[in-house]
């Protein structure tokens, strides 16, 4: 068993002159939430619909348990899929729609029934069944979405941005209820979106596409701390860059040279810069601080604006420069306020938590 | 601006329109409830008041062919067009809609060239010694001419070809209204291209089918020029069978009384779809 449960090799999707996917290989374990995340056009669901039987690729394979599923047309896949749009069969029942699959495979009567009442008892829709979908909402429909695709106990689940048709609290509630699934089936999910913050909510590991290629992948905290590049900074978590000048590495860590003259050690990157090179500090809204503490660097700004954002207060601030940067502390709201009203602060950021990009 | 909105709202509501009807219910009033009230009171008046004319027409095996050949001819007609128009109708609804737009065209067309021409061109096409009969046999395919006119074939040949923009038209609104998702849906969910159609695509598209099914029945069941043209006189149908009683036999009562049971059967049949498809879904609001 050193085989993949799952493996995308050198996928290849050409539209004409243009690329929708480059290359792109994955192996992934049996039982992993994987999420495809990317701006539209990245190729993210292109991937997916490869995996689905729904688009051919122009060259590469997708592997299941070794076994190329290229030739293998959709209804034979045994893959389940929940879409972005409603797909629900508008003229049958709810409980209708979840035995379609194991209708389709002839399975028993009596099993079909005891299988449609422990789905929707999984979804927590039991009373439902007799309803048409045209009667539920938007998130019931998707939860019934989802049980069909888990009637017929698929291996993989794919889900297509499930829940961008669906308003804020409702999207968190249904994803509780996914991770919630995720674990009690322990089916393997490959999952697609362009919202961040549900990648990070819902994921074991997280692939970030740009044009039609992976630029990072790994798990959520991988990808917050240690972003590989300005674009994965930038997509994962909100991210200020100050411009910067590099003017050594000793041990991984970098001394540089901000805007405004100061002097900064004990920045991380991971690749190799020349001294005197032009490079850009990424600093988190939420890595800088108010006060002073060990071993953190100040920074000079002038505060220009503050917005209360329930659990955090958000701080715009300006630096000597004239770069507005977005502040994000953890406490200190009071003090925040009182450097609205001097308007002249210092804040303060730890060297370690900052990462140094070329630029 | 709320001022505004609230001087619109008269506006918003829709114009009754009592007055530009009228010219059109008056027609409708003079030239159709009028002579069809005309046309029962003859159908019991004539020649001497009673129901003789009905007993006359259910009671006669002569009369009861031409009713049965009617149903028949409807039936078949109304069949074939189904399962012919479908692929057209599913091929128009998934098409860009800039190619859609021309085949469309050719639909409409077809159906705005005149009647009489198209039937007659049949005839050219159908006979013994047609272009149909004569290209099988030169390529010897067959060695006798096939009897494609003046019987049942032919009928439903001439017909279903006049009545195939009839159930394309409904049937194409029915099926863009199916996201082609749902059939991707069906297809993960293990459902073989036969079995989505079976399941799926066909039950979603049962409104249009029974739309444009009703109309071309309804129409089927009436119809003079290409039944006539294309027919035996052993199959004649309902409308000939009520011009040769009033033109030849003159004979008013049985005529209308004939009339009469097919503006009936055309009632009963809308009144059915209706229970049976829903009046809201028949008028688009599916």
């Amino acid at each position: 068993m050193t085989e993949p449960f799952l493996s995308i090799r050198d996928l290849r999707k050409a539209f004409g002159s243009f690329v929708a996917v480059h290359d792109v290989t994955i192996d992934i374990p049996r039982g992993q939430f994987l999420t495809f995340l990317g701006p539209s056009g990245s190729g993210k669901s292109t991937t997916l619909y490869a995996i689905a039987g729904f688009q051919h690729p122009t060259s590469g394979d997708v592997l299941f348990k070794g076994r190329s599923l290229l030739s293998v047309p959709s209804h034979k896949r045994n893959i389940g899929m929940v879409f972005q749009r409603y797909t629900l069969f508008q003229h049958l029942t709810v409980a209708e729609n979840v035995a379609f699959p194991l209708r389709v495979r002839r399975r028993p009567d009596a099993e079909v029934k005891r299988k449609v009442a422990e789905m929707l008892s999984l979804v927590r829709l039991e009373s439902f069944g007799d309803r048409h979908p045209g009667a539920l909402s938007g998130g019931q429909q998707q939860r019934v979405a989802l049980a069909r695709a888990l009637a017929y106990d698929p291996p993989i689940l794919l889900m297509d941005e499930p829940l961008s048709a669906l308003d804020k609290k409702l999207r968190e509630e249904i994803q509780a209820e996914i991770r919630r699934i995720h674990r009690e089936t322990g089916v393997t999910i490959l999952y697609v979106t362009h919202d961040q913050d549900e990648a990070l909510h819902l994921s074991d590991r997280i692939a970030l596409f740009r044009d039609g290629r992976i630029e990072q992948i790994g798990t959520g905290e991988d990808l917050y701390v240690r972003p590989q590049s300005e674009f994965v900074a930038s997509f994962i978590g909100n991210s200020n860059f100050l411009p910067a000048e590099h003017l050594e590495t000793v041990n991984g860590a970098a001394t540089i040279r901000l805007a405004d003259g100061s002097v900064v050690s004990g920045v991380r990157h991971d690749r190799e810069f020349s001294q005197g090179q032009k490079t850009r500090l990424m600093v988190r809204p939420e890595a800088f601080r108010l006060r002073p503490g060990p071993a953190t660097a100040g920074l000079a700004v002038e505060f220009v604006d503050t917005a209360f954002f329930g659990e955090r207060r958000r701080v715009i601030a300006r630096t000597a420069a004239g770069q507005e940067i977005d502040v994000r502390p953890t406490s200190d709201m009071a003090e925040a306020q009182e450097g609205i009203a001097s308007s002249r602060q210092q804040i303060f950021f730890d060297p370690a938590a900052a990462f140094l990009f070329p630029a | 601006m709320s001022c505004n909105l609230l001087h619109r709202q008269p506006i918003l509501r829709r114009p009754d329109g009592s007055g530009g009807a009228l010219p059109a219910l008056t027609l409708i009033t003079l030239f159709f409830v009028v002579p069809v009230v005309a046309l029962l009171l003859r159908s019991v008046t004539e020649p001497v008041p009673g129901l003789h004319n009905y007993a006359t027409l259910f009671g006669d095996g002569t009369y009861a062919r031409v009713f049965f050949n009617t149903f028949l001819v409807a039936t078949v007609v109304t069949t074939v067009t189904v399962i012919v128009a479908f692929p057209v109708a599913w091929m128009l609804a998934i098409m860009p809609p800039a190619l859609g737009s021309i085949v469309f065209g050719i639909i409409i067309l077809s159906m705005w060239t005149n009647l009489l021409t198209r039937t007659y061109a049949w005839m050219v096409l159908l006979q013994r010694t047609g272009v149909i009969n004569r290209t099988l046999m030169d390529i010897g395919l067959i060695s006798q001419p096939l009897p494609l006119i003046n019987n049942l074939t032919g009928v439903t040949i001439g017909m279903v070809y006049i009545m195939l923009p009839f159930m394309i038209l409904p049937l194409v609104g029915t099926l863009r209204a199916i996201d082609p998702m749902t059939l991707r849906a069906a297809a993960l969910c293990g459902a073989s291209p036969f079995e989505a159609f079976r399941r799926i695509l066909l039950p979603l598209s049962l409104p249009g089918i029974a739309a444009g099914g009703l109309m071309v029945f309804v129409m089927s069941l009436g119809y003079f020029v290409t039944p006539t043209l294309l027919g035996g006189t052993s199959n004649m149908m309902l409308a000939a069978m009520i011009a040769q009683m009033i033109q030849s036999l003159l004979n008013w009562g049985l005529g209308s009384a004939a009339a009469f049971i097919l503006l009936v059967v055309t009632m009963a049949l809308y009144a059915l779809q209706l229970r049976l498809v829903g009046a809201k879904r028949m008028t688009g609001g599916i």
